[in-house]
């Protein structure tokens, strides 16, 4: 049905897929794997129309066709339920299940809409929920679902889940397995996308695994085990970037008893020594960023006590957090990491306005001794001072995210995701960097999907499934297997 | 659930309505005799037109700054074009109007700009355009001829030709917000762009037809007033955007799009209209009419704000966690 | 670096001609073009009047600019700020004298800015919040004036509106004052950085434990004290005040701080490229008042020229992106 062949596609610098090949037969259920950052949102989004491929075919039903946006996708048979939500929440749901459908008729009412979107909510299990309910009340699961409903009414000859279960319960992704086994029963081609094993066993027929912007041959499920499928995953990485781990660690800095928030369902304790790294180990929706957010003060503390150096913390604002010495950096760099219309040196000042400045007026001295300062600690080159931070490539751009922290001198570092869309060489440079201000008393805790990263840079572990912490566990008594374990498939774990 | 929310929301807006037509009503016997009544319907045209169309661009998450000098700019027209009757007069400056307004829709759309920058220089610009069209003159129906625009005069009770034109037309907008899909289109668009561009909307669509039905609603009212009027200056209708805008957004209209109700639109503009009747009514000066205005205005939306941060800062603490399953292990 | 504005790597490399060269160049051009077709273009009496009018939209257009950098997109209520200030300040005088007068009129300006910048920073819509406060301001400005002319009749504001020190108008010594002071408090003042990195990303700013609301209120209270600076001028040269000063004036420091180049996004430019914009939209008006063309004529040119410069700019940057 489906033959994706040669497909590229970098973002600046960054090569992200490299001649992916992808075959889907009508009927079957094709699961894509990989690490996070091995391409598999980008190749969908791609056949989706929502980003354009550099090179490379697709046919359909063995006819070529182009797709430059969603609306040609959606002509030639492809539906797609996207890992962000595309649901409005101002609209109702039934509506949202129509939405974009122009089969529909010119004239709508909300009655008829109605009507005939309950067939497909009951598909998902959305019974009890009223179509004409707006969106903005439902829960993200519920929107999930309503997603896939809307998949089930557009006549798709392929259809693409990206991470469908992320944010559902377990009851909740019964409803999706069934719901995705209808749609092949029907004819339809497949794509699933997920980190989760126990899905891709019980659902798939074959799986395409890409790692590293590259893909592999197709394997049939059935000649899979859970340790060779992690293994095909992994790969073997040669590359040797990883820096030592802690020498000494003092004191606990950073405690948390019993605290939950929104995106965590069961509460979190856990305790950080000074010049400790601490890795959250999980995927999207398991919970591992919400713990980050809550010591930025960013995402309220709904129950429980945090401490910082022995006293009671608790945040409201990041000023608030900041003023504490506690830095946050979250995974999304271009909305709220840099300033990409303004100089490098600009950048690296801003949480840290008052040290370089006397009489509430700026010193270049001052700035440019900070600047220099921060470059050097953090192995940013002198030449790119001159420069806007947005024409710097994604690994300096992080390095300057990152780097201009050092600026308030912090206690804690909290980093969403350290290495996102960063090449190969300058990942190795900020683990090192990170290190050695580990090494000077810097607590740093991270989160992240990478399971090479987690185990390289980590001293402690804490692992997060599905908004639960699984356990937390040294990083020398782990594999890359059983952290992968812990994170997609923690049943088979205990 | 939140259904019912919104039409509370509405009962609100309509008890604020209330409350000002009965401030006014209690000294003013204007507010409740028929003539009365009809004076305030007739004064009601000319905003509601382009409070509706200007609902539309918002509800988009788009705005239409231009309105006032594009009524202005199709008044003049109107006039000019009387000769060839009072309603082929009409229909041909509507449809001029409406094809502009596609046309600032598409670019719009086509350059990506901020729609509310790019009116502001239409605004001047279709100002220009009247000035230049008119000769700076005012624009007047022969005088032998002024019997030909009786028709708008007409009235049936307390209903005139024009108010009920009002009402014809908000209730097509109703219909066409509610019913159709190009319609929902719009609302989809202004609740949530990406998301509506990811589920396969043509954005191009709703934003070309919210904004040429902005621009042919200016387009009517401009040439339904200055017809009725027998004459057209080129500078009139300065305070129109100011008064449409403030009824869109006292009638429960979102300045960030995707939300609000045709309904809600008729009840901020008689808000506004009972209010600044009522002050005209018991003497006030014309500037106090368009400080009342803008004062309404600005605490209606800082209050709104304060409200919806409030609610928000209260949803997320409200949210609580589901309950505890342990890990199957 | 307050200058140069594009963010292209190619740009960076390359050293692309910033856009104040381009609006210099404008300005030459349209100099010497009047110059040549109209001969009563390059008088001295001609030229004081360009300087006086370029430097009355340039303060508020620099005021303007503030507004602009700090990621605000711009104010409609500078004219209607105007008149409002102007009849405070020619009453003030009247009753209190001219310097009580003149801490009067700031002591007004910055609260109105103050209430627009905290209303904006709670709305969070710029255009709408400013159009509606115009009306406040032309109705407050009506009610304090009784609608009528009020005149003043001070030596000092005499001398301070048509004084010309050194050969140069009062109102242009102001005007590069303000210009040079605005460009040093952009470039190095403390607030100035906070202002540009608000307007430059605010989200990050927010991460970064700045105060965006403060960049905000900041930005309007230094429009309004530039507006204030224009009233007081304004009433002083014509020793009058009257509710409808300035009306229709807002477009023209608009048109200044867009065809100079600032950024609408916000974060990016100088004060001094809205200063150069005054400057090419005053030759402009001025070349069109003196060849006869209509107010209609003039307002489309202006319009057009704002539409051109924002559509150009915009799809600058977009490609550069």
């Amino acid at each position: 049905m489906l033959r994706m062949t040669n497909i590229s596609k970098r973002y600046g610098a960054t090569e992200v897929l490299r001649e992916v090949a992808l075959e889907v037969r009508s009927g079957e259920v094709m699961a894509l794997m990989g690490e996070n950052g091995a391409g598999k949102s980008t190749l969908v989004k791609i056949l989706a129309g929502i980003e354009p491929a550099d090179a490379g075919t697709i046919e359909i039903a063995g006819e070529p066709v182009t797709i430059r946006s969603p609306r040609h996708s959606q002509a030639a048979g492809v539906a797609y339920v996207a890992q962000e939500l595309s649901i409005v929440e101002s609209l109702s749901v039934a509506e949202n299940v129509f939405l974009g459908d122009t089969d529909a008729g010119l004239f709508r009412s909300p009655r008829s809409l109605s009507t005939k979107a309950r067939p497909f909510l009951l598909k998902v299990g959305l019974e009890q929920v009223d179509p004409l309910e707006l969106a903005e009340n439902l829960s993200v699961a519920e929107r999930q679902l309503v997603e896939i409903a809307r998949l089930l009414s557009r006549k798709a000859r392929i259809a693409i889940l990206d991470e469908p279960t992320a944010a559902l319960s377990d009851a909740e992704i019964l409803r999706v397995k069934g719901a995705v086994r209808t749609l092949a029963d029907n004819g339809c081609a497949v794509i699933y996308v997920t980190h989760r094993m126990a899905e891709v066993f019980e659902l798939s027929t074959r799986v395409t695994v890409l790692r590293n912007g590259r893909s592999f041959p197709s394997i049939e499920t059935a000649s899979l085990t859970v340790d060779t499928l992690i293994e095909h995953m992994l790969g073997r990485k040669l590359e040797q970037m990883f820096p030592a781990r802690a020498t000494r660690m003092g004191e606990s800095v950073v405690e948390l008893d019993q605290c939950i928030g929104h995106g965590l369902l069961a509460p979190i304790s856990l305790s950080v020594r000074r010049g400790e790294i601490l890795a959250l180990a999980g995927q999207v929706g398991s919970g591992a960023n919400a713990v980050l957010r809550m010591l930025a003060g960013v995402l309220p503390v709904a129950s429980g006590t945090m401490k910082l150096r022995g006293a009671a913390f608790a945040p409201h604002s990041i000023a608030d957090s900041i003023a504490a010495k506690v830095a946050y950096c979250s995974d999304d760099r271009k909305r709220d990491g840099i300033f990409a219309v303004r100089s490098v040196p600009e950048n690296l000042s801003a949480p840290a306005l008052d040290r370089v400045s006397r009489l509430q007026m700026i010193s270049p001295v001052m700035e440019s001794r900070h600047t220099r300062g921060i470059a050097e600690l953090f192995g940013i080159d002198l030449a790119y001072l001159t420069r806007l931070a947005g024409n710097l490539s994604g690994g300096n751009q992080q390095k300057v995210a990152l780097g201009k922290w050092l600026g308030i001198e912090p206690d804690v570092l909290l980093v969403e995701e350290p290495t996102r869309g960063v090449d190969v060489g300058a990942r190795a440079e900020i683990y090192r960097h990170l290190r050695s201000l580990a090494e000077r008393g810097l607590t740093v805790i991270f989160a992240s999907s990478d399971t090479q990263e987690v185990l390289g840079l980590a001293d402690q572990i804490a692992t997060f499934y599905h908004g639960r912490m699984v356990r937390v566990v040294s990083a020398e008594s782990s594999t890359p297997e059983s952290i992968v374990r812990d994170v997609i498939h923690p049943t088979l774990a205990a | 659930m939140k259904v019912s929310s919104r039409s509370a929301d509405l009962l609100g807006r309509l008890g604020l309505m209330l409350i000002v037509y009965l401030v006014f009503a209690l000294h003013l016997p204007s507010y409740y005799s028929p003539a009365g009544v009809a004076a305030l319907l007739d004064s009601a045209v000319l905003s509601g037109l382009v409070a509706l169309g200007v609902a539309l661009t918002m509800i988009a998450g788009e705005m239409d700054l231009s309105v006032g000098s594009l009524a202005a700019l199709a008044g003049i027209l109107a006039v000019k074009l009387f000769p060839i009757g009072v309603f082929p007069s009409i229909i041909v400056v509507v449809l001029v109007c409406a094809a502009i307004g596609a046309l600032q829709g598409w670019l719009i759309h086509r350059i990506g700009i901020n729609s509310m920058i790019f009116t502001v220089g239409t605004l001047i610009a279709f100002r220009g355009i009247a000035l230049l069209v008119s000769g700076e003159k005012t624009q007047l129906v022969p005088l032998e001829d002024i019997a030909a625009t009786d028709i708008l005069i007409g009235k049936f009770g307390i209903f005139s030709v024009l108010s009920l034109a009002l009402f014809a037309a908000a209730a097509l907008i109703f219909a066409f917000t509610r019913w159709t899909l190009w319609g929902r289109e719009i609302f989809a668009i202004g609740g949530g762009r990406s998301e509506s561009r990811a589920a396969g909307v043509p954005i191009r669509r709703p934003i070309m037809i919210a904004f040429a039905l902005s621009a042919a609603l200016a387009g009517l009212a401009g040439a339904l007033l200055s017809l009725k009027a027998g004459s057209a200056s080129p500078l009139s209708y300065d305070s129109l955007l100011l008064e449409a805008v403030a009824a869109c957004l006292i009638g429960g209209i979102s300045l960030k799009g995707g939300k609000g109700s045709i309904v809600g639109v008729l009840i901020g503009l008689f808000c506004i209209r009972f209010l600044v009747t009522g002050i005209a009514a018991l003497g006030a000066p014309f500037w106090a009419q368009s400080l009342a205005t803008g004062l309404l205005l600005i605490i209606v939306i800082v209050a709104e704000a304060i409200f919806a941060a409030a609610a928000g800062r209260f949803r997320l603490a409200m949210r609580r966690p589901a309950p505890i399953i342990k890990v199957p292990a | 670096m307050s200058i140069m504005t594009d963010v292209s790597p190619s740009a960076a490399r390359r050293r692309s001609v910033p856009r104040f060269v381009w609006v210099i160049a404008a300005i030459v051009a349209l100099y010497l073009v009047a110059g040549v077709i109209t001969p009563s273009f390059a008088t001295f009496d001609n030229m004081l009047v360009i300087v006086r009018a370029a430097s009355i939209t340039g303060i508020v257009a620099i005021g303007m600019s503030y507004v602009t950098i700090s990621g605000n997109l711009f104010a409609l209520s500078a004219a209607a700020l105007g008149a409002f200030l102007a009849v405070i300040f020619a009453l003030a005088v009247g009753h209190l004298g001219f310097a009580a007068g003149l801490a009067a009129t700031l002591l007004v300006a910055i609260l109105a800015g103050m209430a627009q910048g905290l209303s904006i920073s709670v709305v969070g819509n710029p255009i709408i919040t400013t159009l509606a406060f115009s009306t406040v301001f032309r109705g407050l400005a009506a009610l304090f004036s009784g609608n009528s002319i009020v005149r003043i009749d001070s030596d000092i504001a005499l001398a301070l509106g048509t004084g010309r020190p050194l050969g140069v108008p009062t109102q242009s010594w102001a005007f590069i004052a303000l210009a040079l002071v605005s460009w040093a408090l952009i470039r190095r003042a403390r607030l100035g950085r906070l202002l540009v990195l608000s307007g430059a990303n605010p989200q990050t700013a927010i991460a970064s434990g700045l105060n965006v609301r403060l960049a905000t209120v900041v930005a309007f209270v230094a429009l309004s004290v530039g507006v204030a600076i224009m009233a007081v001028f304004t009433v002083s040269q014509f020793s009058q005040a009257k509710a409808d000063l300035f009306a229709g004036y807002d477009f023209d420091y608009i048109a200044a701080v867009l065809v100079g180049g600032i950024a609408l996004r916000g974060g990016q430019g100088s004060p001094l490229q809205a200063a150069l914009g005054a400057i090419l939209i005053a030759l402009l008006q001025n070349f069109m008042l003196l060849n006869g063309f209509t107010a209609g004529l003039r307002m489309t040119v202006v319009g057009g020229l704002v539409l051109l410069a924002t559509g150009a700019f915009h799809l600058l940057q977009r490609r550069l992106r």
